[in-house]
């Protein structure tokens, strides 16, 4: 039987590549924002640390997309996932 | 055989290195290396083959801490960088200090929240320090204009003394097992209590290797003309400590002002200290002419070393690790400034020239002959 987990993709920019063996796309399983750092964190500790700070909050400077769409005008980490959906970890524009 | 002057500089863009031979004529820049995010700490550890740390306090995807093998020319990351236990409830914001521990790929690392680790593998992996990082008065703390930072680690066998501000001066006795506030006679100027038991904003704390008992310090000075409770308090931001920084007295009588961020002892006579006074209002050099002053009995009296320097118009920052002084018999002090400029003060300070005028804004400097 297969698994009832969407199967969605993680697009990793230059800076987060190096985090995970140099791979530019990830694929994992997870219903959930929430789920899919989960499994980065037992799976890819490595970029989970980028993402994440210590608490299991997500860095204060980035931005998550499903799709096109950011996060926080879903439902944060509560954001369910589509099989296909593709998931990204953006710098946000600040600083000088 | 040593015969490379090495001066690492860590900006608001990346790590850079400056090599010349011991005439210290010549520099050549190398950087900058990281990722162009700021780096707050560096490192020359001169055991064994020479490496060079430096902290790459990156806003985005947080601390690392960066090792060099090659004077600079390279840089990679260890393979972790400090973090605090996931159940503590506190997460790294910054990497403000990096020193050698006694055995050989010991480190130790000053963060903020202020807190400290230790690394005994070159920096690869850290475990927490416990006595001091869940000291029943680190949740009390509160931060300072650049944060709530464990900035100053100073080792003496099993003496340790930290700075951190806002918290003051801790000392262990027993190799960092446990600590203790040590601020007798260390004022503070934004809190009603002019002494309080901790809570002080020390700036930095330095000390002769030959004197272990005579410290010095940098504390937030700037507060004569203090009008609120508790009346002015004149004087209480340089400070010198007899016995092993158990209490503390002011030697600032002589200078412009007494604030500032660093604070540099000469590397053969521990009777000479540098300190590079600032307008405690706007941070910047008194009268836009910058100087280093410099003691040579211990904070008796007080010498301006301008020459070379701008005599006007120059109204930049020194931080707190932005100010040095090399090992060589004649030593020369080297200060970066948040506009950029490296300076050389060869001679012991006698004479400044300009290194470096145009780098981002410099956080720290740190020099090492190899």
């Amino acid at each position: 039987m297969g698994s009832a987990e969407p199967r969605v993709t993680i697009h990793l920019t230059a800076p987060l590549r190096p985090y995970a063996g140099g791979a530019s796309r990830l694929e994992i399983e997870a219903s959930t924002l929430k789920a899919a750092l989960q499994t980065l964190e037992r799976s890819q500790a490595a970029l989970y640390r980028n993402i994440c700070d210590e608490t299991g909050a997500l860095r204060r400077h980035l931005n998550v997309y499903v799709n096109a769409d950011n996060i926080r005008d879903l439902g944060g980490l509560e954001t369910t996932l589509a099989a296909g959906d593709v998931l990204t970890f953006l710098p946000a524009v600040s600083g000088g | 055989m040593a015969d490379r002057v090495v001066v690492t500089i860590g900006t608001r863009k990346g790590v850079f290195v400056a090599e010349a031979p011991k005439t210290r004529r010549g520099f050549k820049l190398r950087g900058p290396s990281g990722p162009g995010v700021p780096v707050y700490s560096t490192l020359v550890d001169t055991r064994g083959k020479p490496r060079i740390y430096a902290s790459s306090c990156n806003p985005f995807f947080g601390m690392k801490i960066l090792c060099s093998t090659d004077l600079g020319k390279s840089f990679k990351e260890t393979k972790s960088a400090p973090a605090f236990p996931k159940d503590d409830g506190r997460a790294l914001a910054n990497i403000w200090s990096l020193e050698m521990g006694d055995a050989k790929n010991e480190l130790w690392c000053g963060v903020e929240p202020a807190s400290l680790f230790r690394s005994r593998d070159g920096g690869d992996s850290w475990e927490m320090v416990p006595g001091i990082s869940n000291h029943e008065h680190a949740r009390k703390w509160e931060p300072g204009a650049g944060g709530l930072c464990l900035h100053t680690i100073v080792r003496d066998g099993n003496r340790v003394h930290l700075g951190i501000s806002t918290g003051g001066h801790y000392l262990s006795e027993d190799g960092g097992q446990t600590f203790r506030a040590s601020n007798k006679g260390v004022g503070a100027g934004f809190a009603p209590d002019p002494y309080p038991e901790f809570g002080q904003c020390v700036h930095k704390i330095a000390r002769h290797p030959a004197a272990p008992g005579r410290l010095y310090m940098q504390n937030h000075g700037g507060w004569a003309d203090w009008t609120g409770p508790g009346g002015p308090r004149p004087n209480i931001g340089v400070l010198r400590s007899d016995d092993y920084g158990r209490s503390w007295r002011s030697i600032a009588a002589g200078l412009p002002t007494d604030f500032g961020f660093p604070i540099v002892v000469h590397p053969k006579d521990p009777d000479t200290v540098y300190v590079l006074p600032l307008e405690p209002g706007t941070r910047t050099c008194p009268g836009g002419a910058p100087a280093v002053w410099r003691s040579e009995n211990g904070g008796g009296t007080w010498s301006r070393l301008g020459r070379g320097l701008p005599k006007k118009e120059a109204y930049f920052t020194v931080l707190r690790d932005g100010m040095t002084i090399d090992g060589l018999t004649n030593p020369a002090v080297y200060f970066g400034t948040t506009t950029g400029q490296l300076w050389v003060g060869r001679d012991g300070g006698e004479k400044f020239d300009l290194l470096f005028d145009s780098l981002p804004p410099i956080h720290n400097v740190k020099v090492a002959v190899v």
